[in-house]
């Protein structure tokens, strides 16, 4: 006999039929994959010696501008549904608020897996295409998956309690964009005050930085070491954050 | 016969507005119990407290003999079906899919389908998308979500709601069937007397948030007196004449009523009435209406 909590996540996979989720992942991957061929056949040779830096400095702009709204896609997804059939206060007398909150982010989290695997694989690809000629370290590789696979999860609980509090799926959608762009602005706003918008903490934690020489216009990538401490200071915040939305969902009377 | 649904001063308050006010409900076991009350009275509110899904500011709640809280309430919610307000449903889904959905939840072999899809004829139209279901097949399929599991106790919101006359005489047959073929015990609440009165084996009748009548069907009836409608060459002249003579009587829709049909005080109010100098033209026996009756019991005309 399967467990309450594993029959719960059972029924959320049941929900998702027909709903081709995994598709949202893939579109975002391959228009990042598009993105990546593009950026590698304009690159200089001597930028291509330094391919994997480039790499991990370039992909945490693009998913501080993609990724705050391939969540809200997600978490909308999930939540319309029982938004849309009314089906909260049928699904609350059979499980508690609180399991559906973590199943329906558990579900949202597989889809950002998949996403955070196939960046992971692109990085991998892109270094055997374009022959990159430095060699990748894997320790990097981890990082800068566990970072994009972090901020995302906790925009993504951000959304799912947004799409479960809104009668309509418009508000959260648009959060979703504006956080697109709140996140993109921050990069360029001091960092105290960067660091107030988890949008942008997807280039909080950069694995590479670049030097640009004024006269020789040569721009190099170099490698910087992982604030470790900051990373685990910004899990623990995560962790905060998806307490508040999970109260803030719970405490709704359906 | 036991109650199955019992609730002691259970109140419930937004801000400073009571929606349900030292409410004691008591609901016998195989009974079909239409809870009655004009719209806004805190009908669905209250079964909606029943079900956990709102928290009561004060009072307590029985179901099934076991007093709920938070750590059993799915427990005891585990025996029960419900519907609540509109159809609950996954629209991209079939009804059999959706019908799998509450299986998984619920814990039971997906074999029962077959069972309550039979139950509320819908057989045929399982494999179609439920966005594609009109909305009394809706309401069937919301109904044999809540047959799942066979639950000794159904609570239904309205489930006649938004129906055409011949969907509401199906589910109307198929809650009365309930008690009788599977034991249930039925609370079907809702703002049409009439649809009670052919229901309901007992009737509780709320109004804003106060339960002011709680009884056997029966017993409301006996409340259902005989008036008398006295047809006079002048009504408003003989109303205040019987009025001065203490003898109860009104006046409704232009139509002058006594509100007694006992010998004594008809024979009282005719020779008043001739002693004043007002014709008596007609009196005939009228039977209060249900709508009459909660008149009678809340002093205010509702839409029922």
């Amino acid at each position: 006999m399967k467990s309450l909590f594993i029959r719960q996540l059972y029924a959320e996979r049941q929900k998702g039929r027909k709903k081709h989720l995994s598709l949202l992942p893939l579109c975002f991957l391959l228009f990042q994959v598009l993105w990546a061929l593009w950026q590698l056949t304009h690159a200089a040779p001597e930028e291509l010696e330094t391919g994997y830096l480039l790499l991990f400095h370039h992909l945490p702009l693009m998913n501080t501008i993609l990724l705050p709204m391939l969540a809200a896609v997600i978490a909308s997804r999930l939540c319309d549904m029982e938004i849309k059939g009314d089906t909260l206060k049928l699904l609350y007398t059979m499980q508690k608020p609180a399991q559906l909150f973590h199943c329906k982010f558990l579900m949202g989290l597989k889809y950002l897996f998949y996403f955070t695997m196939g960046q992971g694989l692109l990085i991998l690809g892109a270094g055997k295409i374009c022959r990159f000629t430095d060699p990748l370290k894997w320790t990097m590789l981890a990082e800068h998956m566990a970072v994009t696979f972090t901020v995302s999860a906790v925009l993504l609980a951000i959304q799912q309690t947004l799409s479960l509090l809104s009668a309509s799926q418009l508000l959260p959608l648009a959060a979703g964009l504006v956080g697109c762009f709140l996140g993109l602005f921050s990069l360029f706003f001091p960092t105290p005050i960067a660091r107030l918008f988890i949008w942008g903490y997807y280039a909080a934690f950069p694995a590479a930085s670049t030097d640009w020489e004024r006269d020789s216009k040569i721009v190099r990538y170099f490698e910087v070491p992982f604030p470790m401490t900051g990373f685990l200071l910004f899990l623990g915040t995560v962790f905060i954050i998806y307490l508040l939305c999970k109260t803030l969902t719970v405490r709704k009377e359906v | 016969m036991k109650p199955v649904i019992t609730t002691e001063a259970l109140t419930k308050q937004y801000g400073s507005k009571a929606v349900v006010n030292c409410l004691d409900l008591s609901v016998p076991a195989g009974s079909i119990y239409g809870f009655l009350g004009p719209n806004g009275a805190g009908k669905s509110t209250t079964i909606k407290l029943l079900l956990g899904l709102v928290k009561p500011n004060s009072g307590s709640i029985k179901l099934l003999g076991r007093e709920i809280n938070e750590k059993n309430r799915l427990s005891i919610l585990s025996q029960t079906g419900s519907l609540i307000e509109s159809p609950a449903y996954y629209g991209h889904l079939s009804g059999f899919e959706n019908l799998q959905i509450i299986c998984t939840l619920k814990n039971v072999p997906e074999t029962e389908i077959y069972r309550v899809l039979k139950i509320v004829r819908m057989e045929g139209q399982k494999d179609k998308k439920v966005r594609e279901y009109s909305l009394g097949m809706k309401q069937r399929l919301g109904l044999a979500a809540a047959l799942l599991g066979n639950p000794g106790l159904l609570l239904l919101d309205e489930p006649t709601n938004g129906l055409d006359p011949a969907g509401i005489q199906e589910i109307r047959e198929l809650i009365c069937s309930l008690p009788n073929r599977y034991g249930m015990t039925v609370l079907v609440s809702s703002h049409l007397l009439s649809e009670m009165d052919q229901m309901a084996t007992h009737v509780g009748i709320i109004d804003k948030g106060q339960l002011i009548f709680q009884d056997s069907l029966a017993v409301l009836h006996e409340h259902s007196r005989l008036q008398l409608l006295l047809k006079t060459d002048n009504d408003d002249r003989a109303l205040q004449i019987l009025k001065r003579s203490e003898i109860s009587a009104e006046q409704k829709g232009g139509k002058l009523y006594l509100r007694s049909a006992e010998d004594s005080l008809v024979i009282k109010a005719v020779s008043v009435l001739a002693a004043s100098g007002v014709g008596v033209l007609r009196l005939s026996e009228q039977q209060m209406s249900l709508e009459d009756i909660f008149l009678h019991l809340t002093g205010r005309q509702v839409s029922l």
